[in-house]
């Protein structure tokens, strides 16, 4: 398997708080790849760094062996790395087809004369994109919301407009920021499903997920961060059985050897 | 009766040009994300880019237009450079004191420049009168009207037809979404500010053919209308920002029919106040905001 995303000991540093701290990864491609941890453990922020929102203070990243630390945001999501928010960020005041349409509409061609006389190019691109788009939303569910002001939907299928905002940019790899947050147990167990499917078409996925049954039911591989550095990664047996992790999540026993 | 009817139709026509004023206003708040103070002088060196224009090339109208709107789009380009590009992720506050003082600076340095006093615009467009006794219109203010209608609707078609329109108004909504989806942030507000401050500059010129004068000092009231109009009309909505313009320009005209020209300004403000007593929100429809 090659390796799409390799982050080499990145750290970020805000003043005198080490929010990443020599962190190496490897993503597979074709992989669910899990990022988990307790609050303020710095996964945010790891993520902020791979879509080129914040510059690591150290280290590099390679997507495709390429390096791309320090690019902008747009040039990375251009790259074909795509991202959701763990606060949502929709554009409010635009439909959902509106939303996901701006993923396809910055790889469009035609200007602003094409545009002014209606010509050929302008529709035959504005039909593509509106069937592209309508498939997008179709794929997550949301047809019979497609002409919905994105801020008038409830919380668990604003996050799926982003997913499908994020699709929209073709990409090959998609970042996942608490996709299931404020979902109730039957929409997580959906998403869940959903995104098996998504990785069986090819995207490779990284997910923050607090949701320990769906980050344990969904990835393939797992990553534990703790106080900004890496305490354990492997598989989710492995990753249960880890006494670092078991650590971290519910501290340290006071009797000697642990309670259990 | 009829004077009345002839001060509301000055009215609609003095309101449209404040319209166009509040219609650049809206653009450049939208996409920077902050009301800001140089609007007034936009419209001032837009006013005198079509002047030197007109003596240069004589009275045509459509280069006056392509003039003004292009002058003021290079020093929208100036503006974004000093007050906006560099301070992005900063606390809001230095932007906005930055745009005072690059205010005060193109103030100072036009009445350097174009010298301190009013200077005559007089006879770009004949003085003729169409209609009925007092009510009617003048060829100006047809002209005004007309400009005012065609410019707000390219407008619209570029906001909603085309790629660059899509893109400044995803930026307008959330900045760092729109960078996820492959949006250039920088460039885009550079573009929106710079469209914004050119149709801000048209609003200069046709300010200037209406009073038949121009002042390197007019920015101060004409950026006040201009963020009052918008204000009316909720800031970053542009069509309400353009109601907001047109009835300003109308209660100023019908108020100083029962008082006098000097009390143009007390009417306008008024107006303001009254309205944001009871809309605080000004015009615009809240749009489904989640708190």
């Amino acid at each position: 398997m090659a390796c799409i995303l390799e982050a080499q000991s990145i750290c970020k540093y805000f003043g005198g708080l080490k929010a990443v701290e020599k962190v190496d990864m490897q993503i597979e491609e074709g992989k669910i790849f899990g990022i988990i941890g307790p609050n303020g453990a710095g996964k945010t922020t790891f993520f902020n760094i791979c879509s080129g929102m914040y510059r690591p203070t150290a280290g590099r990243i390679l997507f495709e062996g390429k390096d791309i630390t320090g690019m902008p945001p747009e040039a990375i999501a251009r790259l074909g790395i795509a991202r959701t928010f763990q606060n949502i960020q929709l554009f409010r005041y635009m439909t959902v087809l509106e939303n996901v349409k701006i993923g396809f509409h910055i790889r469009t061609r035609s200007g602003f004369l094409n545009a002014l006389v209606r010509d050929r190019r302008y529709r035959e691109e504005e039909r593509f994109i509106e069937n592209e788009a309508r498939a997008v939303i179709e794929k997550v569910g949301l047809s019979p919301y497609v002409d919905t002001l994105a801020s008038n939907l409830p919380y668990g299928l604003q996050r799926k407009v982003e997913i499908a905002r994020a699709l929209a940019l073709k990409p090959k790899m998609l970042l996942l920021d608490e996709p299931v947050a404020g979902m109730n147990p039957l929409e997580t167990r959906e998403l869940s499903e959903f995104i098996i499917r998504l990785n069986a078409e090819g995207y490779t996925i990284v997910v923050i997920e607090h949701d320990m049954k769906f980050v344990m039911n969904t990835c393939h591989h797992i990553l534990v961060l703790n106080f900004g550095q890496k305490i354990c990664e492997g598989n989710p047996a492995e990753v249960r059985r880890n006494k670092a992790v078991n650590e971290a999540y519910f501290g340290k026993g006071l009797v000697v050897g642990g309670v259990s | 009766m009829d004077y009345y009817l002839s001060q509301a139709i000055n009215g609609i026509c003095q309101g449209s040009i404040y319209a166009l004023m509040a219609i650049g206003y809206s653009v450049v708040v939208g996409v920077v994300g902050l009301v800001t103070f140089t609007h007034g002088e936009v419209i001032m060196l837009g006013a005198f880019a079509s002047f030197y224009t007109f003596q240069l090339v004589g009275n045509n109208l459509i280069i006056g237009v392509i003039a003004s709107f292009l002058a003021s789009a290079f020093i929208g380009v100036f503006v974004f450079k000093i007050c906006y590009e560099r301070f992005f992720n900063a606390p809001r506050h230095i932007s906005l004191i930055c745009t005072i003082g690059t205010s005060m600076l193109l103030r100072n340095l036009a009445q350097i420049i174009f010298g301190p006093n009013n200077k005559p615009l007089l006879e770009v467009v004949p003085n003729r009168f169409f209609g009925q006794g007092v009510v009617g219109l003048t060829l100006v203010q047809i002209i005004v009207i007309a400009t005012v209608i065609s410019l707000s609707f390219l407008l619209f078609l570029f906001f909603n037809r085309t790629r660059w329109g899509i893109m400044l108004r995803a930026v307008s909504q959330d900045k760092t979404a729109a960078a996820m989806m492959g949006i250039n942030v920088r460039l885009t507000s550079l573009l929106g500010n710079s469209i914004g401050c050119g149709l801000g500059g048209v609003a200069g010129m046709l300010l200037a053919i209406y009073y038949q004068t121009l002042v390197a000092t007019m920015g101060g009231s004409a950026g006040m209308k201009a963020f009052s109009s918008a204000v009316l009309g909720g800031l970053t909505n542009i069509p309400s920002a353009a109601a907001g313009g047109l009835c300003l320009g109308i209660v100023e005209n019908l108020g100083i029919t029962i008082s006098s020209a000097s009390f143009r300004d007390i009417f306008a403000f008024i107006f303001l106040l009254l309205v944001l007593i009871v809309k605080p929100e000004g015009f615009a429809k809240k749009t489904g905001v989640r708190p």
